[in-house]
């Protein structure tokens, strides 16, 4: 019977081919569109996360206890060879980086403003948040002497200052003095980190301990580790192995950045009901069409003992195939888009300024997840299915002798 | 032999709550034999497909009782109706009312489907009849390719396929020219005669009602005359 019903759908659907050509490709427009604007979003949502994570917080920060409320000197990571011991024994931990942090000002002849300092290893540093390829100008490198730093684009534009223009650094040392050091710049970096961009100057470890007079401790270790499904477990180790710091997951610093994966959660409910609509009123649209049109043969099946609910697989069918036939071509449309802008990226440079307020590259790579398929299959799934609910019940208070009767 | 169908006391008003009512059938009494050729006929408006239509579940009466092979018609619920058309009655049409995006084979065979037979008895059972009514050689059209004598026959197999007790056929020749009516009643009475089916067709064609081992007239819904022959 599914084969006589199917037979039905398709040649039903072929008789009145302009009408399902054209529901089938608002379907699968529709669909390619939000598949698009899903993908690329998703694809901003998670570079957004990304750069946050190697640049600034890997996926699990160690602070001094204290040290987020009141981030000074007096609050520092001492025990780090017990720490690094601890981090060193873990397989699953990639890369960590150990920072000193210290807010102060930096200077030019011509403007001064506020910045956080952070003294870095650049070879470790490099290493684990590829400051490489954060570079726009100049080196990654602090000279020989150590008396380079390297500073965010935005504030290096700020500052106006290019490769090889003096700067001074001043800022409070452990011993509650101010202390200043003259730095070249050295290189220009774009983490699209608005916090880093804007507002950070990195400068060798070693001049950093020699300006905040801190010959040991750190203010910050970020660890960068394989799989995500393990930072919670690793930041419980953490925690229960050194009580006395303070261990916060990225999405722990970052809230609004986890809100973003919270909103685009939601923002994929919204396409799937506007997906699910559209389904749903063109496959009604059409289906109801289509079976005032055919009453009559309807009607002929009815009386010749066709059960009600073997008319309704019938409908059912044909409005499946439309909806399927939609999603498939949507799909493939909405892949094949989304496969070239992973590869290749979308390049939304025109808008490069608004997106660096936002910490996203100009260029977006696309994401593709099997669930934008799968839940906009069960969204048009389940359009079928209601759309032909009236329809059928019209059919349902139609006699059979009636339905044969109607022209 | 017993009484295959009874009809008692059978009314069937259109419109009852409007001014105008229209009294399609009042009080029919029949009785008709189980391997009867009857047909109903009387000039249009007398409520002969009113009565098939009540006979056959496909409209309610408004009272009285229809009684098919000891099963009263006119309590059962649409399913039920349902399950009596697909089983035990056949039905032919005045406009064939054939599936349109259906082939041959395959609106002969959709009531088997609808029986749940298997798909190799279906083959069988379209080839047997097919050739019985000599339409093998259509099988493979669809239902607009074929003439209305042709579409007719399809129905016919369609019919009994469904290997019915009761055929019901209403005014299948009038859309027929004399040639093709005759055909089509040689296959009826070959289906009443060999396969003791009970046929109930209705018709004003003379040709066509002189054929009938019993014979109905109605007029104005009531049934003027009842006559059986030998």
């Amino acid at each position: 019977m599914f084969k006589t019903a199917t037979k039905i759908g398709i040649t039903s659907l072929l008789r009145r081919r302009t009408r399902s050509a054209l529901l089938i490709l608002m379907i699968a427009v529709s669909l390619w569109g939000l598949l698009f604007i899903e993908g690329i979003y998703d694809g901003m949502t998670e570079q957004m996360i990304a750069n946050a994570i190697r640049s600034d917080s890997g996926h699990i920060s160690i602070f001094a206890d204290g040290y987020r409320l009141n981030p000074d000197l007096s609050r520092w990571i001492e025990n780090t060879i017990e720490l690094d011991e601890f981090l060193n024994e873990r397989q699953q931990i990639k890369s960590t980086v150990a920072r000193l942090k210290q807010d102060g000002l930096v200077a030019t002849a011509h403007y001064s403003r506020g910045i956080a300092i952070l003294g870095i290893d650049l070879e470790r540093e490099a290493n684990h948040s590829h400051l490489e390829g954060y570079l726009r100008h100049g080196e990654l490198n602090f000279g020989e002497r150590q008396r380079g730093a390297i500073i965010g684009f935005k504030l290096a534009k700020k500052l106006k200052v290019a490769i090889g223009n003096k700067i001074i650094l001043s800022a409070q040392n452990s011993a509650g003095e101010m202390a200043s050091t003259a730095l070249k710049v050295k290189g220009i970096i774009k983490t699209h980190n608005m916090a880093f961009d804007e507002n950070a100057v990195f400068i060798a470890a070693a001049k950093a301990r020699e300006l905040l007079s801190m010959p040991t401790g750190i203010s910050q270790i970020a660890i960068s580790i394989a799989n995500e499904g393990e930072i919670a477990s690793l930041q419980q180790q953490l925690q229960e192995e050194f009580p006395n710091l303070t261990i916060k997951r990225w999405d722990e610093l970052y809230p609004a950045l986890q809100q973003s994966r919270v909103l685009m959660a939601g923002f994929k409910q919204v396409i799937n009901i506007i997906i699910f609509s559209i389904a749903a009123l063109g496959i009604f649209g059409v289906m109801l069409v289509s079976v005032l049109e055919r009453m009559r043969e309807f009607g002929i099946m009815l009386a010749i003992g066709t059960k009600f609910s073997q008319i309704g697989i019938i409908i059912l069918v044909e409005a499946s195939i439309l909806g399927c036939a939609g999603f498939g071509l949507g799909a493939l449309a909405g892949f094949s888009t989304l496969y070239y802008f992973k590869i290749y990226g979308l390049d939304l440079s025109v808008f490069s300024s608004a997106l660096d307020e936002f910490g996203l590259d100009a260029i977006t790579y696309a994401i593709i997840r099997p669930d934008y398929f799968f839940t906009a299959l069960a969204a048009i799934i389940l359009a079928s299915v209601f759309s032909i609910i009236i329809p059928l019940r019209i059919l349902k208070k139609t006699k059979p002798v009636d339905a044969i009767n109607a022209i | 032999m017993s009484d295959f169908l009874k009809i008692q006391q059978i009314n069937k008003t259109f419109q009852p709550d409007k001014e105008v009512r229209i009294e399609a059938l009042q009080d029919i009494n029949l009785e008709i034999e189980a391997g009867d050729f009857v047909v109903i006929s009387g000039p249009s408006g007398s409520g002969k497909t009113t009565l098939l239509n009540i006979v056959g579940g496909l409209e309610n009466a408004t009272g009285g009782t229809v009684i098919l092979d000891g099963q009263n018609v006119t309590g059962l619920a649409e399913k039920e109706l349902s399950h009596l058309r697909r089983n035990h009655i056949g039905f032919i049409f005045q406009a064939y009312n054939l599936i349109p995006v259906l082939n041959v084979r395959e609106n002969i065979e959709f009531i088997m489907k609808l029986q749940g037979t298997t798909q190799r008895a279906c083959d069988q059972g379209v080839e047997e009849i097919a050739k019985k009514l000599h339409i093998d050689d259509l099988l493979k059209k669809l239902p607009h390719q074929l003439s209305g004598g042709q579409q007719q026959r399809v129905a016919v197999a369609r019919a009994v396929a469904a290997e019915p007790k009761l055929i019901l056929a209403d005014e299948p020749t009038a859309n027929l020219d004399s040639q093709n009516a005759a055909t089509l009643m040689d296959m009826l009475e070959h289906l009443n005669q060999h396969e003791g089916i009970t046929i109930i067709f209705s018709s004003h064609d003379p040709m066509v009602i002189e054929r009938a081992k019993h014979s109905i007239v109605l007029k104005d819904g009531k049934v003027v005359s009842n006559e059986r022959f030998n």
